[in-house]
């Protein structure tokens, strides 16, 4: 099975997203924070992260560029709220390596597209 | 079996009539929303509802609320759909209408007709519908317009029983939705005016600020008197109300607030070698100078609005044992709101220099006030000012 690790400081997001992907046959694990994140990679080796721009503690830009320490090749989606000056959020994003970006607030059919074909190819 | 049926019969009528009861009470759209959606799940007994809410600055609609015991709950603002998604466009496009002749959209209803022969770009857009419908895990649809512009849509899992949902109850979500639909306008337009009013609100202290300005541009000995008035006095009524217990209206202060700003505007027609005079004023001066609450009214009397403030214009000058001016007034006979700002006026012209006299520090400021209340200034208010100073706010 898939395995795709969710990154969401906000439990509500955490909790509907999880269901979302279980119902879709994927093997979920949701962390609230991105140290959880960066010392689960190597044990758990997801195929895809969901992974929040804005959160308290270390924030998304920052959880990606240790991820990236570890791991050069993990995929990763960035999750955020669409605001202006996320725009050089984003650029670092890039340059760090990104599958894709996602902002809320999102649709959930295009989540699911997006997910599903990140993580089926290997 | 047939208490059973007893208890899950409810009575939707008298459901309907306490729904729109509460829409008339609640004027945030937010809130209303929420007790809506609240309401369904626990009367109908669904697994979770949702409502798809336009946004009025976008094309389009998102998630404002979704509850939900057992089935799934979609964070407030979480998602969205475009206006181009196949829900938005069968539910704004009125030639599905036929489909949806009871105002209801099931899956059900779908499975059935994708039976039947229809044409295939119907058939795409229905097996499009299903899609998004299993996304949301609704079983249901119900659309909800506001004359032609379709404002949002409730969205419902499967009801708790397992059960399809009956005639009863679709009727009472279809009249809800269209309740909640009027309801949601209402508080939107209603938020639009109170913003409107605020705006005016704001506009119309500007304007006053401003006029009080023209008043410091020519007496150059007050600069900055005005507005450390206005905000003592302020300052008192905030506290007297506290200490009463009771609290002065909201209306009272505005007023005051304007009359603070408003207090000193008669001055604008006092002679300027008088206002800015580099020494005492003699009687025929003085007399003169005592002209400026009068000139006041007599700026302001024609606006019905400042009625009120007009009574703090005129009044701030006459003194708690009728010896002030313009017309002796006693005790309680001056209006509350002239009471305050006299404090807040003398107090501030005491702790300020003249060129003729140096000015008091505050501690022989709050003392001279002490001294004189009863005399001066209304004790209740006097008394008000030293709390405040000892609390270390003046």
């Amino acid at each position: 099975m898939a395995k795709l690790l969710i990154v969401d400081d906000e439990v509500d997001v955490r909790e509907f997203a999880a269901n979302f992907f279980r119902k879709r046959k994927i093997e979920v694990t949701a962390v609230a924070s991105g140290e959880e994140a960066v010392d689960l990679i190597e044990a758990q080796k997801p195929n895809l992260i969901l992974l929040d721009i804005k959160m308290a503690g270390i924030d998304g830009v920052e959880t990606l560029r240790r991820i990236r320490q570890k791991d050069k090749h993990i995929k990763v989606i960035m999750v955020t709220g669409r605001k202006p000056e996320e725009g050089g959020a984003f650029e670092d994003c890039r340059k760090l390596g990104i599958s894709g970006y996602i902002h809320k607030p999102l649709e959930l059919d295009e989540l699911e597209k997006i997910v599903l074909k990140e993580i089926s190819q290997k | 079996m047939k208490r059973k049926n007893k208890t899950n019969n409810i009575d939707y009528k008298k459901e309907l009539e306490s729904a729109a009861k509460s829409m008339i009470l609640v004027h945030e759209p937010d809130t209303l929303i929420k007790m809506i959606v609240r309401n369904i799940v626990r009367k109908v007994k669904v697994a979770h509802a949702a409502i798809l809410l336009q946004y009025k600055d976008s094309d389009n609609y998102i998630i404002t609320v979704s509850r939900g015991r057992s089935g799934l709950k979609i964070p407030a603002g979480f998602a969205r759909v475009d206006k181009d998604n196949p829900l938005i466009r069968f539910f704004s496009r009125r030639k599905y209408k036929v489909i949806l002749d009871d105002g209801v959209l099931t899956c059900e209803e779908i499975k059935k007709l994708l039976k039947k022969n229809i044409k295939a770009g119907v058939k795409t857009l229905l097996k499009q519908l299903l899609y998004q419908m299993d996304i949301f895990e609704a079983v249901a649809c119900i659309p909800s317009y506001f004359r032609d512009d379709l404002l949002g849509i409730l969205l419902l899992g499967k009801k708790n029983d397992g059960r399809k949902f009956n005639r009863e109850e679709l009727d009472f979500l279809v009249a809800l939705a269209s309740d909640v639909s009027m309801a949601i306008r209402n508080a939107q337009l209603f938020k639009e005016l109170e913003q409107e009013l605020d705006k005016k609100r704001r506009l119309f202290i500007h304007t006053t600020i401003a006029l009080a300005a023209a008043i410091e541009a020519k007496d150059r000995y007050t600069h900055g008197h005005t507005a450390r008035v206005t905000n003592l006095s302020l300052e008192i009524a905030r506290k007297l109300s506290q200490r009463n217990k009771k609290s002065l209206d909201k209306k009272f202060l505005d007023d005051l607030h304007v009359a603070s700003l408003l207090h000193d505007i008669g001055k604008i027609g006092i002679p300027e070698n008088i206002l800015n005079k580099n020494g005492p004023l003699n009687d025929e001066e003085k007399k003169c100078m005592q002209q400026h609450p009068m000139v006041g009214v007599n700026i302001l009397q024609h606006i019905k609005e400042l009625e009120n403030c007009i009574l703090g214009v005129k009044y701030h000058h006459e003194r708690y044992d009728g010896t002030g001016y313009p017309e002796g007034l006693k005790g309680k006979e001056i209006p509350l709101i002239a009471s305050i700002i006299s404090v807040a006026d003398a107090f501030d012209a005491m702790t300020t220099d003249r060129p003729y006299r140096r000015c008091l520090n505050k501690l022989e400021a709050v003392r001279e006030i002490r001294q004189v209340s009863g005399k001066q200034f209304d004790p209740e208010i006097a008394q008000v000012f030293i709390q405040i100073h000892k609390e270390g706010k003046i």
